[in-house]
């Protein structure tokens, strides 16, 4: 069995940034993988621990910065990975359909049983990769898992999963394989790389990739969205202080709620 | 000149310290309230390979250099001082001896353990009458037929309560000096070994500090690490190993009294501004910046020099000696930075004070440090 684990390096601003453009300056930018894509990755060693002959592939799209945030996933035990980049690709936005694009060629190639994504990326939320590119390949998805049986996956080639939905009313759902599920945070307990780990990620393969080496070209990641424009917004606080006795305040915050429309009636 | 850590370094110290800070920064004050060594900390640190981070991989250790121990040392050392010294004192005085000159029987059963971390290891040489001079022991190691009886008593010694071995440096040729003392690997269980005091200390109160009585400990003559009389030529291969954990360990403990003084100044506000907008309390900061900067230059230089397989006497007590003083002086600054809170047990800065005391005393004193670089200087 074969599992692509698809990863982002993404970008952490401090607490006090400035912007330049389009962005955030580069100053006040850390780049780490993607909290939802370490659970991802997680679940995905953990399948490979429980069965037998399970290979685990990593995929990301960036730059060769990003090696050393996918080393990472190496190191946690994921066996090789690929980075996808070219000229073509550094955009200020790569939207989700391109994404999908790209990741589809990949996918293509590897030909994997199961593709697990995070359910979002920290930095552009876009939330949508995973679910746009099982459409893009034609495959059953199941978004926001927050558990899947294992067990039951290996044995029966069926992911059965919990689905987090609205108002903490949880899903079960059987998708059959080749499928995408994208993964919710919570679902497991990412390791800590061992340091035997991280030495041995040192000499696991990272493939570069050229979009002419997937069979696609330049035109093909033309993305459909731009940014225009990025701003901070105007912040407004107001701020009501209550002085009284504990049941004077509370009945006046009672009051307050209930104007303002918190809680039912 | 390549100031840059390699990869593989910069990954392995950024997951030692999320795991520090993860794991050990929650609970860094309460086990020195308790006075309690984290056994399940060291069981953590086991899984990730830390316990044996310079010890070959032939003998169950990850194979890194002393470059790689010295930056997992400077992060246990930034989030608990009392971690750091136990794990310091494990690898550098437990472990690296057995390795440099032990048998290829006495590494299986003595140092693979170590190496893995299903023991800890402790290294005996103080005693109540012997401390800077090392050499005026009277611990006494006899033989008789084919094994070595050993009497004496050993002070100071750190993780003997919770050792699974200790390596004690014996007299085995009375009046023969420096060259009469030789090495034991001695196990806790043996017949008349006892730790007759858990000291309560200043600081570092989680990783113990025993003394231990001998008393007609019997050892077969396989537990003679190297020759009779190689003991003092050993200690001091082995101290300026150590000497670089120990400057690694300062310098951690120099970084985290730097990083909450500077966190707290950023945020603390008197007179309108942020107390860091003064200069009173931007200069402190600056300086020890200025000063972790130094500690961690000199350990990474020493750190290096070892990795060349250079004599590295001078550049390891050059290394201890300025990283110790940098430790204690950031942590006063990092307590006068927080006012009345650094001197609270609810804030970090009083543990770092502490606990950086001892830097300048294990290992060597500092006046020692001076005699040894001294020497070196030709003076």
């Amino acid at each position: 069995m074969k599992v692509l684990v698809t990863v982002k390096e993404v970008a952490e601003v401090e607490d006090d940034f400035e912007i330049d453009g389009t962005g955030v300056d580069d100053r006040y930018l850390e780049y780490d993988l993607n909290e939802w894509d370490d659970y991802a990755v997680e679940e995905a060693v953990q399948l490979q621990e429980a069965g037998d002959d399970i290979e685990v592939v990593s995929v990301t799209i960036g730059p060769e910065r990003a090696e050393e945030t996918i080393r990472m996933a190496l190191a946690k035990g994921v066996d090789r990975a690929i980075r996808v980049w070219d000229d073509a690709l550094d955009q200020d936005l790569l939207d989700t359909a391109t994404k999908a694009r790209v990741f589809r060629a990949v996918v293509e190639e590897e030909e994997p049983d199961l593709i697990l994504t995070g359910v979002q990326a920290g930095d552009d939320a876009f939330g949508a990769t995973g679910v746009a590119l099982a459409e893009s390949v034609g495959q059953e998805w199941a978004a926001v898992v927050n558990q899947l049986d294992i067990d039951h996956l290996l044995a029966e080639n069926v992911a059965r999963v919990h689905r987090e939905l609205e108002g903490g009313v949880e899903e079960l759902t059987d998708v059959e394989l080749p499928a995408v599920l994208t993964i919710q945070t919570g679902i497991n307990e990412p390791r800590y790389a061992s340091l035997r780990g991280i030495r041995q990620a040192q000499s696991k393969e990272i493939a570069p990739k050229t979009l002419a080496d997937l069979g696609l070209e330049a035109g093909d990641v033309e993305s459909s969205l731009f940014l225009t424009e990025m701003y901070e917004p105007e912040s407004e606080s107001d701020a009501t202080l209550f002085e009284g006795s504990a049941e004077e305040t509370a009945a006046e915050l009672a009051s307050v709620l209930r104007e303002k429309g918190v809680g039912a009636e | 000149m390549d100031f840059e850590l390699p990869a593989e370094h910069r990954m392995i110290r950024d997951t030692v310290r999320e795991f520090c800070q993860e794991e050990i920064a929650p609970i860094a004050q309460e086990i020195e309230d308790e006075h309690r060594f984290p056994q399940e900390v060291f069981d953590q640190l086991a899984d990730l390979d830390v316990m044996g981070v310079p010890v070959s991989e032939e003998y169950g250790g990850l194979g890194g250099d002393q470059l790689m121990y010295a930056l997992v040392t400077e992060e246990l050392g930034r989030v608990s001082g009392g971690i750091g010294l136990s794990y310091a004192a494990h690898v550098s005085l437990a472990s690296k001896p057995i390795e440099m000159f032990g048998t290829e029987e006495q590494k299986a059963e003595w140092l693979a353990p170590l190496a893995s971390g299903d023991a800890m290891g402790a290294w005996a040489l103080t005693e109540p009458g012997s401390g800077s001079d090392a050499s005026d022991m009277d611990t006494m190691a006899e033989r008789d037929g084919d094994e070595y009886v050993l009497n004496g008593t050993k002070q100071f010694i750190t993780n003997a309560s919770v050792a699974g071995s200790v390596l004690v440096k014996a007299v085995t040729e009375p009046g023969a000096g420096y060259d009469g003392i030789s090495t034991f690997i001695v196990d806790p269980e043996d017949d008349g070994f006892e730790v007759t005091t858990v000291w309560d200390k200043m600081g570092l109160n989680c990783s113990p500090t025993c003394e231990i009585a001998l008393d007609d400990v019997r050892v077969p003559e396989d537990r003679l690490l190297g020759e009779e009389g190689e003991g003092w030529e050993q200690t001091k291969k082995t101290l300026d190993g150590g000497r670089i954990s120990i400057a690694a360990l300062s310098t951690g403990l120099a970084q985290g009294a730097y990083d909450h003084a500077k966190e707290y100044a950023g945020e603390r506000e008197q007179f309108g501004q942020p107390i860091s907008k003064f200069d009173a309390i931007r200069d402190k900061i600056v300086d020890m910046h200025r000063k972790v900067e130094s500690a961690r230059l000199l350990t990474h230089k020493a750190a290096w020099t070892y990795d060349q397989g250079n004599e590295v006497n001078r550049e390891s007590a050059l290394a201890k000696l300025d990283a110790s003083e940098a430790a204690r002086e950031n942590a006063e600054d990092a307590v006068q930075v927080l006012g009345g809170y650094g001197y609270t047990t609810d804030f970090a800065p009083q543990r770092f004070y502490r606990d950086a005391k001892l830097m300048e005393i294990g290992e060597g004193t500092s006046e020692i440090q001076h005699l040894v670089i001294g020497r070196q200087l030709g003076l």
